[in-house]
């Protein structure tokens, strides 16, 4: 027995987000018999879709389904009454960063594009505050060495500070939705503890085997594993580089593997992108409605790789406007970091929590 | 019996291969009052007719028989004028393709049709036509609401005078309690103003339209063409009318009785009180959560077993206006099923369109109340889980219960109000004639017919005053309405035998026969439908049409040859109903269905008009068997007069008990009911009866 209290601006926040009618749902489920993921036992999209049509927020929000879907769009397509239930679901994700955001106005002004100036604004501010302090918020003199114009001892404080910094608040949002998921879940007996659980999700996360059932978007999966890697990589070779900076020679040479290894990376992340933008502009039949959102995250992460790999041009070429290029690249990677949770790179942590809390409960997808 | 009868038979369409011509034709030059005898390979064609119609000229032909098809093909063709009487002997559709061609068997029914055939127009006459003094064409439309408006104004359109009554003091019925109206017009997208004033406007502009309000119905007496309506308004007045359509609507349901839907309990309401609460408050407060519950009482084994057809309809249309007069309202809807007929689904996806109008199905286990709240739980929900809402009133979607139709206060012998079907709704006929009831030339229509909204109401008034219209114009000819529209016969009594037993007065389906107080039946002809139930019914046989009469069913039993050796061939009578038993035999032989050549079939005009002395005359004559096929009785009967076929199996039931006492098999007499498109289990039918009565052996009365 749920008690019914619709959450109206919820639902008028999903349609808008999702550009779905919602309540032309006629619940005929041909949207959970294509789906290639949904579960024997209640699968989804038709559950959510009327959950959504009634405004049951509580509902979708602790749901973890909604983090098994890959949105390969399946049921977009054989959608009699042309509601679009992938869409549906992506804007619950979507409006469950925004939901579990602390700080909430984070949430906000990431998910609005009223709210860019502001968005860029805080990362500047921080990154020439930080230069300020240091007492190096000047154009250094000789051939480029950025280290001269942030100190490495500032950049790699001020670099790891944040990410613990966005993580913690990230985790903060990720355990009250992990209780949501629970209390959705309440019927259900969990077994095994979080890191056991996430052990059994690997394997699935580094393959992506459930992004080869997608029959209607066939790049995605080699655009998501180049991506995924090509960043894997890159926070790696970043760490790399904050323990060379302490005992090598740093910058590193253009033949040392470590630095192979970041510009292959580049080269991944830039691909992949490449082919997620391009297929979200030229194949929107398969592809859906991409929201700001959507945009803002692929963006970011485009701006992020072109400019790293330029400002590793101009530092070779001795470029005068280098530390130029290097400032909008710091924006670019501390508007990525801070606002991980908050957009949507925090899949990244609300997927696998959701697949964590599936695993528990012994929700199990078909493929 | 100086009538010339000319007679044609056909040798076309292999009924030439099937049987020997020369012998048909030495039997029917030899008979009785027979002028002309004639074959020819296509009577249907320009020249076969011709060569009819020259011998009617030249040899004064006055009875006419054309042996060749059945009487229901061809119609078009043979028509001659009135003066002529016309018989179809049937040796296409129930000989020639349903019997071996060329067998002796086959040979001897064709002679046994023809040898009926020329009995049966030596023993009728071709009928006069009863036509009523001081016929009125004017027509009474009982009920003041939507529907009875639409039949006034369709009929004062049409040229006709037209009373109106309305008990209440003003037109409009129902309809003047509307806030607003489902739209029944495209793009139906949008509830609309009602509509009532314009159409009591456009009815006051008719000056062949008499209005009487407040006024009710003290007495109907007569019949079609000559009514006496005696109304009642202070004082009584008296008018004459040739027919009556009567819209008396309906009442909501009796919502005491559901109390397990929370009425009784504050804030719930019926759809009914809910609409004159929004039509009479200027204010309009309505509260935040609104629950509708659909078929409140309706579907329901324990109320009301049928759908009403307009409250699915009618929710939606009070949810949109809820949502304009209140728009921080939520609106929830529980149904079994929506009912939007037709292009009504057009309204519902545009309701369905908006964010706080909540649909599922389901059903409500509990209603519970606290200081004003009303919790509700619901299971077997599209949530996929019981639910419990929390709403702040509750409108029940409550079904429609058709009005009494007794203060119509007819002087009939067979009660003052008009005959029920099922569900207590006036209607005569599920499948083929709506708008009749069983009282000739009183039509029912609206929701007292059946249940239904505006929309059909005023369609189906519009179908019931042309009803109205065809019985004053056929009254007028002398002519019967539907079923047997057109048919001039009307049945004549001989009251010198009558013994006053009532029997035709209680079986007359259509109450055309009062009684005076000794129990004489008194005729009212423009009531009969002319089914012969009550030539049937008269056990002295003292009830006959013209053309068909206990003397001419009876002279045809006696002119079919029955064999003496029951062994090589015993006879089979076949009474088959007209209506719809004989064109399921026509479908049989044009099917090439194969049966028996030993049946002898002679059509009725009902089953129910089978006279108990056409078995005994039948059994005299030597034939071992008799069958009756009718037409399907029950509930959604096919019966074209409503209980022949029931009367049928009661009076079987006597006759097999008659057929005890007097020493006989009561197998020698059945009863079979079919359908129209049966016709595929005809041959069964009759091939395992005789069977049967071949193993029974013969009659013990042949050739006594």
């Amino acid at each position: 027995m749920i008690n019914i209290s619709p959450d109206i601006k919820f639902k008028k926040q999903l349609k808008q987000v999702s550009k779905s009618s919602l309540n032309e749902c006629m619940q005929c489920g041909t949207c959970s018999v294509v789906c290639s993921l949904a579960p024997e036992d209640r699968p989804f999209p038709r559950k959510e879709m009327i959950w959504a049509g009634w405004g049951m927020k509580d509902k979708l929000i602790g749901n973890p389904d909604i983090w098994l879907c890959h949105q390969c769009g399946d049921c977009t397509s054989y959608c009699p009454r042309g509601v679009n239930p992938s869409d549906v679901i992506a804007a619950v994700r979507e409006i469950t960063y925004q939901h579990y955001a602390k700080p909430k106005f984070l949430g906000k002004i990431l998910n609005n594009p009223k709210w860019l100036p502001v968005a860029i604004l805080i990362p500047t501010v921080i990154i020439s505050a930080i230069l300020f302090t240091a007492g190096t918020l000047q154009i250094p003199e000789g051939p480029v060495n950025y280290s001269k114009f942030f100190p490495h001892a500032w950049l790699n404080s001020s670099f790891t500070f944040l990410w613990i910094l966005s993580i913690g608040l990230g985790i903060v949002g990720l355990r009250n939705f992990w209780n949501d998921m629970k209390r959705q879940n309440e019927e259900f007996e969990s077994k095994g503890n979080f890191i056991q659980n996430l052990f059994m999700i690997l394997k699935e996360i580094t393959l992506h085997s459930n992004f080869s059932t997608c029959t209607a978007q066939k790049t995605r999966k080699i655009a998501h594993l180049l991506v995924f890697y090509g960043f894997i990589m890159l926070l790696v070779v970043t760490a790399f580089a904050i323990y060379a900076a302490l005992t090598h020679n740093y910058p590193l040479g253009l033949a040392h593997p470590v630095k192979i290894a970041g510009n292959v990376a580049g080269a991944m992340l830039f691909t992949g992108l490449g082919i997620m933008i391009a297929n979200r502009i030229f194949d929107k039949k398969n592809f859906g409605n991409s929201t700001y959102t959507d945009w803002l995250f692929l963006i970011s992460m485009l701006l992020l790789t072109i400019s790293g790999v330029i400002v590793e041009a101009a530092r070779f070429l001795n470029w005068g406007i280098a530390y130029h290029l290097y400032f909008f690249h710091l924006i670019c990677v501390w508007f990525i970091i801070i606002y991980l949770p908050y957009t949507k790179f925090g899949h990244l942590l609300y997927r696998v929590v959701a697949m964590v809390f599936a695993v528990s409960i012994n929700r199990k997808v078909k493929a | 019996m100086s009538k010339n009868i000319g007679i044609y038979i056909c040798s076309g369409c292999e009924i030439g291969k099937a049987l020997d011509f020369d012998k048909l034709c030495q039997l029917a030059s030899s008979a009785q009052n027979v002028t002309v005898c004639k074959s020819h390979k296509s009577l249907c064609s320009v020249e076969g007719f011709d060569t009819i119609n020259n011998d009617i000229k030249n040899e004064s032909i006055e009875k006419l028989i054309i042996a060749a098809c059945s009487p229901r093909a061809k119609t078009e063709v043979f028509d001659f004028p009135e003066n002529i009487l016309l018989e179809r002997t049937n040796l296409r559709e129930q000989i020639a393709w349903c019997m071996e061609p060329g067998e002796e068997d086959t040979q001897m029914a064709a002679e046994d049709y023809l040898r009926m055939s020329i009995t049966k127009v030596n023993n009728i006459n071709i009928p006069t036509p009863f036509i009523a003094e001081n016929i009125s064409s004017d027509i009474l439309v009982v009920g003041g609401g939507i529907t009875g408006i639409t039949a006034a104004i369709e009929a004062a359109k049409a040229g006709y005078n037209v009373h109106i009554i309305e008990k209440e003091e003003r037109l409009g019925g129902w309809l003047n309690k509307l806030h607003k109206q489902i739209p029944y017009v495209a793009p139906y997208n949008k509830s609309i103003d009602p509509e009532i004033e314009d159409k009591i406007k456009e009815l006051e502009q008719f000056e062949n339209i008499k209005i009487h309000t407040s006024t009710s119905i003290q007495n109907i007496s007569g019949q079609p063409g000559q009514f006496h309506i005696t109304l009642l308004n202070g004082k009584a007045e008296t008018i004459i009318v040739g027919s009556i359509v009567t819209a008396t609507g309906w009442q909501p349901y009796d919502a005491n009785k559901l109390a397990h839907l929370g009425y009784g309990k504050p804030n719930v309401l019926t759809n009914v009180e809910f609409e004159e609460y929004v039509k009479n408050n200027p204010s309009r407060d309505l509260p935040k959560n609104i629950l509708f519950i659909q078929c409140a009482g309706s579907r329901d084994k324990d109320h009301l077993p049928y759908c009403s057809g307009f409250c699915c309809g009618t929710s939606l249309k009070q949810a949109t206006y809820i949502r304009e007069l209140s728009p921080e309202s939520n609106v929830f809807i529980v149904y079994k099923d929506i009912r939007t007929l037709g292009l009504y689904e057009e309204f519902y996806k545009e309701v369905q369109k908006d964010d706080q109008i909540f649909f599922t199905k389901g059903e409500i286990e509990e209603i519970t109340e606290k200081s004003g709240n009303l919790k509700v739980q619901v299971k077997d929900t599209l949530i996929g889980e019981d639910i419990s809402l929390s709403v702040d009133m509750i409108i029940l979607a409550t079904g429609m219960v058709p009005n009494s139709t007794l203060d119509l206060n007819l002087n009939y012998r067979l009660g003052k109000g008009l005959p029920e079907l099922k569900y207590n709704f006036s209607d005569s006929h599920f499948i083929c004639f709506p708008y009749e009831t069983r009282r000739t030339g009183i039509y029912a229509a609206g929701s007292l017919r059946a249940p239904m909204d505006i929309a059909a109401s005023k369609s189906d008034a519009t179908g019931a005053m042309l009803k109205a219209i065809q019985t004053i114009e056929a009254t007028k000819r002398g002519e019967a309405v539907h079923p047997r529209s057109g048919d001039k016969s009307y049945p004549e009594l001989y009251m010198d035998r009558c013994t006053d037993c009532k029997r035709c007065t209680e079986e007359c389906p259509f109450g055309a026969y009062d009684e005076n107080e000794k129990g004489t039946p008194i005729q009212n002809p423009t009531r009969c439908r002319r089914c012969g139930i009550c030539v049937g019914s008269c056990p002295e046989r003292v009830i006959s049409f013209a053309d068909y009469s206990i003397n001419s069913i009876s002279a045809m039993i006696k002119s079919v040859h029955v064999p003496d050796e029951f062994e090589e061939k015993p006879r089979i009578l076949v009474f088959v109903c007209e209506n719809d038993a004989y064109p399921a035999m026509d479908m049989a032989g044009q099917k090439g269905l194969k049966y028996s050549p030993y049946v002898r079939v002679i059509p009725v005009r009902c089953i129910g008009s089978v006279n108990k002395v056409w078995i005994s005359d039948a059994l005299s004559q030597g034939f071992d068997g008799i069958l009756q096929i009718g037409c399907k009785p029950g509930d959604d009967y096919q019966c074209h007069f409503i209980h022949g076929s029931e009367l049928t199996e009661t009076r079987g039931e006597n006759i097999q008990e008659t057929l005890e006492t007097m020493m006989l098999e009561p197998e020698r007499m059945r009863t079979e009911f079919v359908e129209i498109t049966d016709y595929d289990k005809i041959p069964q039918i009759i091939n395992d009866y005789v069977e049967e009565i071949q193993l029974i052996g013969p009659n013990p009365f042949k050739d006594m």
